[in-house]
């Protein structure tokens, strides 16, 4: 009997044919990994073949649901798109939310995993006649919403969409999957389903799951719901993640040039207080959400984009432009092209300083130049011009370039770096650094122990690493239930609470201590499959510029992070993870993961 | 080694006062712990805390060591032998001060350390119109000097200045200090409080001058620095209309994230108040 909440199954497609099959999934393996990021990643152990190339045919890319979509707590309705990265050849997983995950989940499969090609633009559909493909034809080259609105207007009622932009059709690196206009942003996935000829997939529910104790889920649910008012969601909710930039340029947290400040002094001209008063502002939320963290603006002329913290860090301070309209225009672009607004403002912000430098010929890029960056964006989304380029990433654009560029390549595994600066968020750093993901603020929230007050965010040492450990593990089961970080301030006894959660969905016995060994092994499942495809030592570390210029800071402190102490943290990291010394388990631990 | 330690020296006995001037309260803090917190923004390195044996004292933030004084009553240079004793291999440099000084600025006590930095044995402020022996800078090398000099039963840290290079510090060369010049222009680092007067003077005093800023949610309306009185954090957060709790953190001069509400402020100070939920 399969535990509630879940089907038992995933659906494997070949995109080239549409034939599909039903991959059984054991209780066991369900309580082992969860669903979400946890079950794609022994996903893609099971149905990657070694050293693919991501963007080749037999690359699988997956949509992985969770046992607590289609339940009635608060920030459910999401899933997890998993496969290896183009841009880090590293396993990638990347969250998105809304309707999609719950009509997906009703298509009756846990999962549904991607192989193959088109040998024309298409659509995948799946239903509960399992899936066909569909000519996507008049869909090339259109924004995902727009193909979205197209596709589902075909289709009729029902069926949610999934798509990607002219940038994954073209195959850039750091492209995007979209649904209702959120992306399932890192790593370029956008790129994978493109490489499969597929402009998107539609689902369509057709089958019904309960939970285990719908009376129990109920009431988690009312209690959540109440909770999630309360103070711990109030920044969201009233500004959003936006509400970031003045604090972390207070604080000097805010990435500046690439990289070459932690101040931006036209902050306040980007800051959620002035835009919100300035420009007309709708909030919105997910399905299933009762946070709302959506905030949109309307940049003049009238485009609307959806704003958050990453996309005006990366495409305002972190190029250097402060004109709050070409930072909404940037954004919205960004969202027509499906591009991941952190590496497109990390790989045009490298470009600028190349430029700068004289690297790289193009005279008309320059740090506060609106227009140059509108004029990358495009460059990059139709892979044009200096576009070619930069449509690689930071680290292969670097390699191509020389001239020590990679020194400044803000990259960690080819991922660039969110807007939280390492040399004064010390914990994060190290985070940024271990992480499987490459640089990123999710998958490792060890910002938040730079910022309780606990620790000398200018001064990492061993407690250091034991809050990256603890945020990467609540990372791991919060991204697998799934259950929206930013709802994580609500929980006092987090793992046991969500053990809660899990028991009352599944039936299963789940204890808070099970879901920490869980967190770990979902962490060294990623950690394992990075092995796989060739991961080396040199590959958890952190750029040149960050272990080698001194940053000042408000106070007249100079932060530094000297590779000594990255070093020494990083040792903590993988004694802590009972790895190697060289990051690498031992067999016993290999063991527990059920990966044969 | 290149870091710089404090040394609060708390083990006097407070004769004239009538009661334990560590415990003092001064707008909302004690003495002591005031002391420390001014201290520690300063020297970076170690804080470490002087008492007679026994003494009862003041909650103190975790990372403070407290040394006991071997003897009671010897005075300071007993106090400032164990201090340095125990600071020695550990920062080349220390601020010793005594615990009653609720004027004292890091601005003072960056410009006395520069002066051991730069050389001498001691950096020695001449200040208010006197030495302030109680308020200087000490290589760590001196312990055994000190402790020399506690055998001997000499006392008095003249005997010790005598056996040093010392530069001194008169109120035209502090005052040199651009930073200090203009957040402690009357040098009133050195004000100590050693009698019931002295006491009750200085909490007339107002609380220093200070500017906060509330960020995203906290603001409430509130956005740009305003202008506040506050001797701690905890203060400010009250002028601010808020409470340091698991949500809402403190950032003093955009450096070092607090929930301690009891870090003491000085004037200058900014206090930054953002949520700490920094999701994104």
């Amino acid at each position: 009997m399969v535990a509630g909440g879940y089907f038992g199954r995933a659906l494997v497609v070949d995109a080239g044919t549409a034939a599909a099959s039903v991959l059984p999934l054991s209780d066991e393996l369900l309580r082992a990994y969860i669903g979400g990021a946890g079950l794609g990643a022994w996903l893609m152990h099971a149905l990657g073949p070694p050293g693919v190339d991501p963007l080749a045919p037999e690359a699988p890319l997956a949509f992985v649901f969770s046992p607590l979509v289609g339940t009635p707590l608060t920030t459910s309705a999401k899933f997890a798109v998993v496969a290896k990265s183009p841009l880090t050849g590293m396993l990638n997983d990347a969250l998105s939310s809304s309707h999609f995950a719950i009509s997906g989940k009703l298509t009756g499969y846990d999962a549904i995993v991607v192989r193959g090609a088109c040998d024309r633009p298409s659509a995948l559909l799946v239903d509960g006649d399992g899936a066909r493909l569909t000519d996507a034809a008049d869909l090339r080259g259109l924004p995902a919403a727009e193909a979205e609105r197209r596709l589902r207007e075909r289709l009729g009622r029902g069926w949610r969409v999934a798509a990607i932009g002219p940038a994954g059709e073209r195959g850039v690196r750091y492209a995007t999957i979209s649904h209702d206009g959120r992306h399932a942003g890192r790593g370029g996935l956008g790129a994978v389903l493109g490489a499969k000829r597929l402009k998107a997939v539609a689902v369509k529910a057709a089958a019904k799951v309960a939970p285990a104790d719908p009376q129990a889920v109920l009431v988690a649910a009312r209690d959540l719901r109440a909770r999630s008012f309360g103070p711990a969601t109030a920044k969201y909710r009233e500004l959003g993640t936006l509400a970031n930039l003045l604090a972390f340029n207070a604080i000097s947290t805010l990435p500046t040039r690439n990289f070459q400040a932690a101040t931006f002094a036209e902050a306040p001209r980007l800051a959620a207080e002035e835009l919100a008063e300035m420009r007309t502002v709708t909030r919105n939320s997910c399905a299933s959400c009762t946070i709302g963290c959506e905030h949109i603006y309307r940049a003049r002329g009238g485009q609307r984009a959806r704003v958050e913290y990453e996309n005006v860090f990366a495409l305002g301070p972190m190029c250097g432009v402060s004109d709050p309209d070409a930072v909404l225009a940037a954004s919205g672009r960004c969202d027509e092209l499906g591009l991941d607004t952190i590496s497109a403002g990390g790989t045009i912000a490298w470009a600028m300083e190349c430029a700068e430098r004289g690297l790289i010929d193009a005279p008309w890029l320059r740090f506060g130049d609106a227009d140059a960056l509108i004029r990358a964006l495009d460059e990059i989304g139709a892979r044009q011009g200096l576009g070619e380029l930069l449509a690689e990433g930071t680290r292969r654009a670097a390699q191509r370039v020389g001239g020590g560029s990679d020194a400044f390549a803000l990259q960690v595994k080819g991922l660039e770096l969110p807007g939280y600066e390492p040399r004064t968020m010390q914990a994060m750093a190290l985070g940024l650094a271990v992480n499987s993901r490459g640089a990123d603020h999710n998958r490792s929230g060890a910002y938040e122990a730079d910022l309780s007050g606990d620790l000398d965010r200018l001064a990492g040492g061993r407690r250091h690493v034991a809050a990256a450990v603890e945020t990467e593990d609540r990372a791991a089961v919060m991204d697998s239930l799934i259950l929206c970080k930013f709802l994580r301030g609500v929980f006092s006894e987090p793992f046991d609470e969500w053990a809660a959660l899990l028991s009352a969905v599944t039936g299963w016995d789940t204890s808070g201590a099970e879901l920490r060994q869980t967190a770990r092994r979902i962490v060294l499942a990623k950690r394992v499959f990075n092995l796989r495809e060739g991961w080396r030592p040199q590959d958890d570390w952190l750029p040149d510029r960050l272990l080698s210029e001194p940053l000042p800071v408000a106070s007249g402190r100079v932060a530094t992070l000297t590779p000594e102490r990255l070093r020494d943290m990083i040792d903590g990291y993988y004694s802590a993870r009972g790895l190697d010394g060289e990051g690498r388990p031992d067999q016993s631990s290999l063991a527990d993961l059920r990966l044969a | 080694m290149s870091t710089t330690a404090g040394i609060v020296l708390a083990g006097g006995r407070s004769s004239r006062m009538g009661t334990p001037k560590a415990a003092l309260e001064w707008h909302g803090s004690t003495l002591l712990r005031r002391t420390v917190g001014i201290v520690s923004r300063a020297a970076g390195g170690p804080v470490l805390v002087v008492r007679a044996p026994g003494q009862a004292l003041p909650d103190l933030p975790p990372e403070v060591d407290v040394v006991d004084d071997p003897t009671e009553g010897l005075g300071p240079v007993q106090g400032l032998a164990a201090g340095l004793a125990a600071a020695a291999g550990r920062a080349e440099v220390a601020f010793a001060c005594s615990t009653d000084l609720p004027f004292l600025h890091p601005a003072f006590v960056r410009r006395v350390l520069r002066a051991a930095e730069e050389g001498a044995d001691v950096g020695l402020p001449v200040a208010r119109g006197y030495p302030q022996p109680l308020a200087a800078a000490y290589r760590t090398t001196l312990a055994s000097v000190a402790e020399r000099l506690v055998t001997e039963r000499r006392l008095r840290p003249a005997f010790l200045f005598e056996q040093c290079t010392v530069t001194r510090l008169d109120e035209a060369a502090l005052r040199a200090d651009p930073m200090l010049a203009a957040l402690d222009p009357d040098l009133d680092s050195v004000v100590n409080v050693n009698e019931p007067a002295d006491y009750q003077a200085a909490r007339a005093r107002p609380a220093p001058e200070i500017t906060i800023q509330r960020f995203g949610a906290l603001a409430d309306g509130h956005r740009g620095p305003q202008p506040a009185r506050a001797a701690t954090v905890a203060g400010a957060a009250a002028a601010a209309g808020l409470a340091l709790d698991g949500h809402v953190v403190a950032a003093l001069n955009g450096d070092q994230i607090t929930r301690d509400g009891q870090v003491p402020l000085v004037t200058g100070d900014t206090v930054f108040f953002l949520a700490a939920d920094a999701g994104g």
